[in-house]
């Protein structure tokens, strides 16, 4: 079982998430935005990163950048429910560029969630 | 006429006249009344024509002391410091007579006698005085009408100028030595070939004909001359030299130029209006009904009537129905009260067609305060420009609804995704957990109401429900707002209310009225992370033509709500893009971005305008405008 990052600004999308994340045996530390997120990955050791996109303060894109630019390559899932002002087709390539994994759409189902963690984390 | 001239003699004893009898005969052949007298005075002769003078027969005086006119006219003589012989113009009576006094000396006796003769010169004299006259009359005339004359003598090519030629040339009358050469000084270097063929002509015997030619006095002036000149002949009818007049043009030279500046002024500015890619018409409203003076090319084009033609109709020239009813009465109203105006109205072309016109007014005064009888009219046909708007409109609606489609979808999947992912797992756990599938249906109602939140917002973004809006007091809608909302704000957020619209009505929505006022003031609190002060502000204000057409409403009362902050502000990309929807920077969660896209589709559909103004760190400021009802009778204060 592994131990995931969750990054995300909505209280009951984390609350969901987290849920269907323990409930399969995962255990789960959260963050409400992207700076939070770096705090967290320096106090603990991750096995994969769940983040939101669209966030105040740092999104998940910038997020990204900051993690792989430190040549960190911790598997990443992408949750996305589309930006507000962009087209929801622009954030997977977006989030590819930037090293996500795995991109999931909100709403999704558990199984798509827990497939894409396991996808994420397979070498 | 002159007189018998008698050679001074040495006495001798016999003489012309050595007796009475024939110094008598003497003087009675003299064509002058005439007497002598001897050395005692008096009187040995007299003729004829001296008797109106000695008022008395000749005879009669004979042998009397000399007298009368005659004793005055010896007296002079005598005093004539001892001349014998003299001879003087004297007045006597209604005449003027040439009085000789000589000598007669008689040889026989060695006493000398004195005749005293009075030529009548009455006639020459009254002759003298009339060339006199009418000499004083030519010098009067020509000084009058500013005219100086000269005489040009060919023979000696010498020339004779009237006084008022020395006026002209600003000489005194012993101040110029005549001669072409010294002339020649007075002539404007660039009129000297002129001047030449002027004075070359006259010689040659030509007349001249308003010659014209510049000189320059003495002072450093510059005066124009002309020259007008004919030839004069002498008694043989052969011609001896040339007569002219001469005359100061200088002033009237002035005007002329000062003419032609003027029409050429008017030339450009007519070719310059008629360039202008504005209808531009002149209105004149001095007479019963407003008349066009003037129209250039483009209103022409525009109208398809030419001035004179717009001249018959006037204004209802251009409307669709003569006299009634339309935005031209707008136009009609500023001519009536001297105020500017712009108004986009229906223009009626000569051949019939109705385009969309922006007309715009403007009075053009003597003097400040006057009322205005001259307008000036621009004319654009605005009716491209519309569909054109219409179409970047349509455009700007398409990417909004692209905005609105991409906003909805984020906020929707967002609260979908609890509610799905909850609502799977709460089945795993309902029987093992209770309280945990109690929490999971809290977050699934929560998520559910926002997203109904969300929908309504979209809908009256959209205004596809249209409320119904009704008469009411303004002021005290806006109060009751407020008082419903201080109770939700943060504890640190101070409520400043300054309420003063009075009775002040408009056409509104009750409901409308809170969702603006929440909106603006849950703005403010969070601009000020809920420590501060929130200014709600109500009042009648006038609008001038520059505020106005900032905000694109027509000028004049509107009523003002305005709500300020002292809070955080924003940048002007910030505030370029507050209307968008979805627009936010706010946490999510914490706001949607759709609080003021709402006021404005609110306000809009008030018929009234919204404006932000913001500074980063100084606060943010928003403003309704809402017009007045057209009745200002409210339904009710407040529902």
């Amino acid at each position: 079982m592994a131990h995931i990052l969750l990054v995300e600004d909505s209280p009951e999308v984390s609350l969901s998430v987290r849920e269907i994340l323990t409930a399969a045996g995962h255990s789960v530390e959260d963050a409400a935005s992207g700076k939070e997120a770096l705090v967290r990955l320096k106090g603990s050791r991750f096995d994969a990163i769940v983040s939101d996109i669209w966030m105040p303060e740092m999104d998940g894109i910038a997020l990204l950048k900051e993690i792989r630019g430190a040549g960190n390559n911790i598997p990443v899932v992408v949750i996305s429910g589309g930006a507000p002002n962009a087209p929801l087709t622009y954030t997977a390539p977006l989030a590819a560029t930037f090293g996500a994994n795995v991109v999931v759409y909100k709403p999704f189902e558990r199984a798509e969630l827990l497939k894409a963690i396991n996808t994420a984390l397979s070498p | 006429m002159g007189p018998l001239i008698t050679k001074p003699q040495t006495p001798s004893s016999s003489s012309p006249f050595d007796d009475r009898v024939s110094a008598a005969r003497f003087i009675e052949a003299l064509p002058a009344a005439a007497i002598i007298v001897d050395e005692g005075g008096d009187v040995v002769a007299a003729n004829a024509r001296a008797e109106d003078i000695l008022g008395c027969a000749a005879a009669a005086a004979i042998g009397r002391p000399v007298d009368g006119a005659f004793k005055l006219f010896l007296d002079r003589a005598i005093r004539a410091a001892g001349v014998e012989q003299t001879n003087f113009v004297q007045p006597f009576g209604v005449g003027w007579y040439m009085i000789y006094c000589f000598p007669l000396q008689s040889g026989a006796v060695s006493e000398t006698w004195r005749v005293i003769a009075a030529f009548d010169i009455t006639a020459m004299k009254h002759a003298e005085f009339e060339i006199r006259e009418s000499e004083a009359r030519l010098e009067e005339a020509t000084r009058i009408a500013q005219l100086g004359t000269y005489k040009i003598f060919w023979q000696t090519a010498s020339v004779q100028w009237s006084p008022h030629m020395y006026v002209i040339h600003g000489v005194s009358l012993d101040g110029f030595r005549h001669g072409v050469d010294n002339y020649r000084n007075f002539v404007h270097p660039e009129d000297r070939e002129t001047f030449e063929r002027i004075f070359s002509d006259q010689l040659d015997g030509k007349a001249l004909r308003a010659a014209e030619y510049r000189i320059i006095r003495g002072d450093g002036s510059v005066r124009w001359l002309r020259l007008d000149a004919r030839v004069l002949f002498d008694a043989d009818g052969e011609p001896y030299a040339s007569f002219g007049t001469c005359q100061d043009v200088t002033e009237g030279k002035q005007r002329e130029q000062e003419l032609k500046q003027l029409l050429r002024r008017n030339a450009i500015l007519y070719e310059a209006l008629d360039a202008s890619p504005i209808g531009v018409a002149v209105v004149t409203t001095d007479r019963a009904r407003p008349e066009f003076f003037y129209a250039n090319a483009e209103f022409e084009r525009l109208t398809g009537y030419n001035t004179s033609s717009l001249s018959d109709n006037g204004i209802d020239s251009l409307r669709a129905h003569p006299g009634g009813a339309d935005g031209w009465d707008g136009v009609l109203r500023t001519f009536a009260t001297s105020v500017s105006g712009a108004f986009e109205l229906a223009c009626t072309r000569k051949d019939g067609a109705i385009f969309l016109a922006q007309v715009e007014v403007a009075p053009v005064r003597d003097y400040p305060g006057r009322e205005a009888t001259v307008f000036v009219l621009n004319l654009r046909d605005i009716t491209l420009d519309r569909q054109r708007a219409g179409q970047i409109l349509q455009s700007q609606k398409m990417e909004a609804l692209g905005q609105l489609s991409g906003g909805v979808a984020h906020e929707i999947n967002n609260l979908l995704q609890p509610i799905l992912a909850l609502s799977d797992l709460g089945q795993d756990f309902a029987d093992t957990d209770p309280a945990k599938v109690r929490k999971y249906f809290e977050v699934i109602a929560s998520s559910a109401r926002k997203a109904r939140d969300v929908v309504r917002q979209v809908l009256t973004f959209a205004r596809r429900d249209t409320p119904q809006l009704a008469a009411h007091n303004i002021a005290g809608l806006v109060a009751e707002a407020l008082n419903l909302l201080q109770s939700g704000l943060p504890p640190g957020i101070v409520l400043q209310q300054d309420l003063h619209a009075g009775e002040a009505i408009a056409l509104v929505n009750p409901t409308q009225v809170s969702q603006v006022v929440l909106n603006l003031v849950a703005n403010a609190a969070d601009a000020m992370n809920g420590k501060g002060t929130v200014a709600v502000k109500l009042a009648e204000v006038d609008l001038d033509a520059t505020r106005a057409s900032a905000l694109t409403v027509a000028p004049g009362r509107w009523i003002e709500l305005s709500v300020a902050d002292g809070g955080c502000g924003m940048d002007s990309y910030t505030l370029s893009r507050i209307f968008e929807p979805f627009y936010t920077t706010k946490v999510a969660g914490k706001g949607t971005g759709l609080g003021l896209s709402v006021v404005y589709s609110i306000v809009a559909g008030w018929g009234g305008a919204l404006k932000v103004e913001s500074e980063v760190d100084q606060g943010t400021k928003a403003m309704i405008y809402n017009p007045f009802a057209p009745s200002q009778h409210a339904t009710s204060s407040s529902d």
